[in-house]
């Protein structure tokens, strides 16, 4: 998965750590912030949370989560109901968007057809009065950033949807915001150029320090460079973690779903610690009441599958079933097996590359893992 | 554009002749009902004209020679443009706001407001100046309201005043829908854009709005003035026979006087016109793309 550091990252302090208190000062605040819109159910309600200096907050969730509105209360675009915006300690929520200093890049990108590529990137400037003679340097030097010089005098339409995004990114960023948002900027662009901005947006954030948040519904692009993930779900932040954390240990059995493939096992506790699941009897990591009826997860590739002609794995502690092979799907970097497991149909997802071996539909085999990627959810929670 | 570049060695394969025959008939109805008309106007105006509306036989110059020469048509001509421009941009100065609001109203008041905004046009445009002789008249309701503020009423009928108010209003369907095509294409997020960047309402509205509506605001202007100089209804009862503009002038020449190649002189004048104007409309347009 994208857990794993994006190599042009390295260097930097470790992102995956907690959020140290103290260490950089807290810069963005949002106070039990909520919208309404008529007397329909908030879209966001109840959100707070706190952005260090410099630091990346991805915004992730299903389409209608309230993740937009968010950002759109946060730039002044949308007036918030209820809750309060600060930004380095002062109280922005009453301030209209053209006074809050902050820089957003549009999904749509939103560039002024009627201006070329370095009015675009200066209007900006402009605003803010900027002297003419300092506003063409800091817009050559801001189409430098994003390698964009030799198309100044370009119209948007002329250029190309990365080129029109990185023009987007240039604008918003030139004005040194105190805060950049970007609502799903890589959603217009194709799978490849959307790894390379991504990882051009994060290089670029980290390199001016700047505190942002960053809208997406895609979990691969928000682990990929967020140092932290806020899952929203209906109007309210569900979670709040590094990527790491996010996906190791989900809070929610909906956060658990959102960041990667999950099995979904259904049980009820036993006393002394295991989950009857149908026949069998799993460990799991955590303890609770016996007699509770649990959902237990368990992410595809975290399961090892073995022959069941070898003897059955020796590995103490860990949970081994028997399985017979459904169905092989090759989806190029992996192998997705589909598993009958007495009742349950698990999902296992080896790597093509490291994979002692491939199984054919029919085979009989163990499956194997460990208590500690065994997530157990009160059941019902799940809804 | 690439779809363009998509279609076209299609078109060269087959879709000439398609694309022929299916022109044809748009093509013949135009040569008989519009050129030939046109060309037989040209030619009738180089005829002379005998008393009680007789036509000689013979070509002359003499209809052509008179009118250039006559400050009086060039008056009239110049005293046309003037209005027409003055109507086009009061018409442009009202529709404005009206276009602006409904393109901003959700798509149910949105539809219901443009059906509202031109629901005018149902109704003639005699019908309609003759409500306005009811309301700018020496007892009518606008001099009433202004007298009971204790001014005293300037005269608004059967003057230049009167054309201008009413045909101002006449034209501004035509204005909002023109406009309204435009503001089709203005994208709200671009405001918005605008407005993080440190842009004041006003400035975006300067800066983005009227600069991106631009080519419906043009569009409207040309379409207002031709309409405005092609009338003669309401410049006729408006002003009351004291308000001479070129189409009054060649209603006159053609329906009282007779004098058809002085008419038929006058409308190839307004023709030229609009040609003048269709040449200014597509300079602004290049400027404004």
């Amino acid at each position: 998965m994208a857990i794993a550091r994006a190599p042009h990252a390295a260097g930097e302090a470790p992102r995956d750590a907690a959020p140290a208190a103290g260490l950089n000062s807290v810069h963005l605040t949002l106070e039990a912030l909520e919208k309404r819109y008529g007397n329909l159910p908030p879209s966001v309600s109840a959100l707070s949370l706190q952005l260090r200096q410099g630091e990346l907050l991805g915004l992730l969730g299903p389409s209608g989560c309230g993740k937009t509105t968010t950002l759109r209360m946060i730039s002044g675009l949308v007036p918030v109901t209820a809750g309060r915006i600060l930004v380095a300690g002062r109280d922005v929520t009453a301030l209209p968007p053209y006074r809050r200093d902050m820089g957003v890049v549009f999904q749509a990108y939103a560039l002024f057809p009627h201006m070329t590529v370095a009015e675009n990137v200066a209007f900006g400037l402009e605003m803010r009065k900027v002297s003419r003679t300092e506003a063409k340097e800091r817009v050559m030097r801001a189409l430098g950033m994003v390698r964009l010089e030799a198309l100044a005098d370009r119209k948007p339409r002329e250029l190309s949807g990365g080129q029109q995004q990185r023009v987007a990114l240039a604008r918003a960023l030139v004005i040194e915001p105190s805060i950049l948002l970007l609502d799903e900027p890589l959603s217009n662009l194709d799978a490849k150029l959307r790894d390379e901005m991504r990882n051009e947006i994060r290089d670029i954030q980290q390199r001016l320090g700047i505190t942002a948040v960053f809208v997406t519904h895609d979990q691969v692009e928000a682990m990929a460079i967020c140092d932290r993930i806020g899952v929203m779900r209906a109007g309210r932040l569900e979670q709040i973690a590094t990527p790491l954390e996010m996906y190791e240990r989900p809070t929610t059995p909906f956060v658990a779903d959102f960041v990667g493939r999950m099995n979904h096992l259904r049980g009820t506790r036993l006393e002394g610690g295991g989950v009857r699941v149908g026949e069998a009897v799993l460990a799991t990591a955590g303890t609770s009441p016996a007699g509770e009826a649990l959902l237990l997860m368990v992410r595809p590739h975290r399961i090892q599958m073995t022959p069941a002609a070898t003897a059955q794995p020796e590995a103490a502690g860990r949970n081994v079933q028997p399985g017979t092979v459904r169905r092989v799907t090759f989806v190029g970097d992996a192998l997705h097996y589909e598993v009958a497991m007495g009742a349950e149909t698990m999902l296992v997802e080896s790597s093509t590359v490291s994979g002692p071996q491939s199984f054919a539909v029919g085979d009989a085999v163990f499956l194997a893992w460990s208590p500690d990627d065994t997530l157990t959810f009160p059941a019902g929670t799940e809804a | 554009m690439s779809a363009a570049l998509l279609t076209r060695p299609r078109a060269d394969w087959r879709g000439g002749t398609v694309l022929m025959a299916l022109l044809a008939p748009i093509l013949l109805v135009n040569v008989l009902t519009f050129l030939a008309p046109v060309i037989n106007l040209a030619m009738l105006s180089f005829r002379g004209s005998g008393p009680g509306g007789s036509i000689q036989e013979g070509l002359t110059t003499a209809t052509w020679t008179s009118l250039l020469t006559d400050s009086f048509y060039w008056e009239i001509l110049l005293g046309t443009v003037w209005t027409s421009l003055l109507i086009t941009f009061l018409t442009l100065l009202c529709s404005y706001p009206v276009a602006l609001w409904v393109s901003r109203l959700g798509a149910r008041w949105r539809n219901l407001m443009m059906v509202v905004c031109i629901s005018p046009l149902l109704v003639s445009a005699v019908v309609r100046t003759y409500g306005w002789m009811i309301l700018l008249g020496d007892q009518g309701f606008v001099p009433g309201v202004i007298r009971a503020m204790g001014m005293t009423p300037p005269r608004l009928l059967f003057n230049e005043t009167g054309v201008i108010i009413g045909l101002t209003e006449i034209l501004m369907p035509y204005m909002i829908l023109s406009l309204l095509a435009g503001f089709g294409k203005l994208d709200r997020t671009l405001e918005d854009a605008a407005g993080t960047l440190g842009a004041r309402p006003f400035t975006v509205f300067r800066r983005i709005v009227l600069p991106l509506s631009l080519p419906g605001l043009l569009l409207g202007c040309l379409l207002t003035f031709v309409l405005a100089v092609s009338s003669f209804i309401t410049p006729k009862l408006l002003g009351g026979g004291r308000v001479v503009l070129l189409a009054t002038e060649i209603y006159d020449q053609a329906i009282v006087t007779l004098n058809w190649p002085l008419a038929s002189a006058l409308s190839i004048l307004v023709l030229v016109v609009f040609g003048a104007a269709l040449a200014v409309y597509g300079q602004l347009s290049k400027l404004v793309d």
